[in-house]
């Protein structure tokens, strides 16, 4: 059976796309499956250093859409998740190296090899949003509560729309304490304002900073908050669909735990 | 929670929804707005349109967005030289003035 492209986008920076990615690739190759995560930000990649992988860099996936290499020379395997790969981005060219014929090409490719292939769109919506959107089947939109970004989510979700794409919402980075207060926008509001079905909600964790300095991937600490809500998504996106959506919660103990069983939607 | 009653009680209104209500205005903004090389070939074409029942003077011809907080309507102003009678008479309810497309707001 042919595998899936997923792109990760979400059209503003700094909204957590390549933790999301690493998250979600490693997610899915504990649950079993067969994926690589490919960096799409050509120039600025990041992947590797998220994955703490950046020491093992051969070659790149400019390198397998110019044909300099083969698709296996440049797929990093992860050694302590089975069956997660990487295939970075060039650090030396722009954006402009590559074709989005040129990625729906090695696109095919990728979809014989493996389960589930991330691409980690670079901000923006030019040249390197068209190259990792151009072979992709699936979107996922990340974006975190605050206006600058759902502004930008909605114009990427209206350029997917327009490729027949109905992409799916992540909402990063949500403080409970400030939409207990009402002082930052909640899911609902997020998802009133997009219409877009949505995958998950991810609280704001001070883990993805911790596991980003030592490159270890955040689903593999159990303690992580967001980690665990990445792999909730993950399931979801493994055909899990029917497995309910937590909402991040500020509370503790008792009363808490009580909330947030009648709090899932 | 108690915050959020706390605050509508005294009206005072949250900050979020201060964002909500400007994402969503903004958003219809956004969507409404029509960039220059949209708006020249739409003239050519309407132009190639009116050409075909009206002389009228390319020069003058005038097509531009009008907004104010109701409606967005696209103006297009053009004076008319003279009517081709011909095809005109094939096509009734065509008469000379000023043509104008209202389109409204989502």
């Amino acid at each position: 059976m042919e595998g899936r492209i997923i792109v990760v986008t979400s059209g503003k920076g700094g909204v957590g796309k390549t933790t999301a990615t690493a998250s979600i690739g490693a997610a899915l190759a504990l649950e079993g499956k067969r994926v690589a995560v490919i960096d799409m930000d050509i120039g600025l990649r990041n992947l590797d250093v998220v994955l703490g992988l950046e020491n093992r860099i051969v070659f790149n996936i400019v390198d397998v859409v110019n044909g300099k290499c083969k698709l296996r020379q440049a797929a990093i395997r992860d050694r302590r998740i089975e069956n997660l790969f990487l295939i970075p981005a060039s650090q030396s060219d722009n954006k402009d190296i590559l074709t989005p014929a040129g990625v729906e090409r090695v696109g095919r490719l990728l979809k014989k090899e493996f389960d589930y292939v991330l691409m980690d769109s670079p901000a923006g919506i030019e040249r390197g949003f068209e190259n990792s959107i151009a072979s992709a089947d699936e979107a996922v939109v990340i974006c975190t509560p605050d206006v600058s970004s759902v502004r930008d989510a909605d114009r990427v979700i209206g350029l997917l729309y327009a490729r027949s794409i109905t992409p799916k919402l992540v909402v990063n980075r949500i403080v409970p304490e400030m939409v207990a207060k009402g002082d930052m926008l909640s899911h609902e509001d997020v998802i009133d304002v997009l219409s877009v079905p949505l995958v998950g909600l991810v609280p704001m964790d001070q883990q993805v900073v911790i596991s980003s300095n030592v490159g270890l991937p955040l689903v593999m600490q159990n303690d992580s908050t967001a980690g665990q809500a990445f792999r909730r998504i993950a399931r979801r996106l493994n055909g899990e669909s029917d497995l309910p959506i937590q909402v991040p919660s500020h509370k503790k103990g008792m009363w808490g735990m009580l909330t947030r069983k009648f709090g899932k939607k | 929670m108690l915050n959020a009653l706390f605050k509508r009680f005294t009206g005072q209104t949250s900050t979020k929804d201060a964002a909500k209500k400007r994402l969503k205005f903004t958003l219809v903004c956004d969507q409404l707005e029509v960039n220059d090389s949209t708006l020249k070939n739409l003239q050519g074409d309407i132009i190639q349109v009116i050409s075909r029942y009206f002389e009228i003077d390319r020069e003058a011809l005038q097509l531009e967005v009008q907004r104010d907080k109701e409606v967005s309507a696209l103006v297009f102003n053009t004076p008319i030289l003279c009517v081709k009678k011909e095809i005109a008479t094939a096509v009734p309810g065509n008469k000379g003035g000023k043509k104008s497309y209202k389109k409204k707001k989502k």
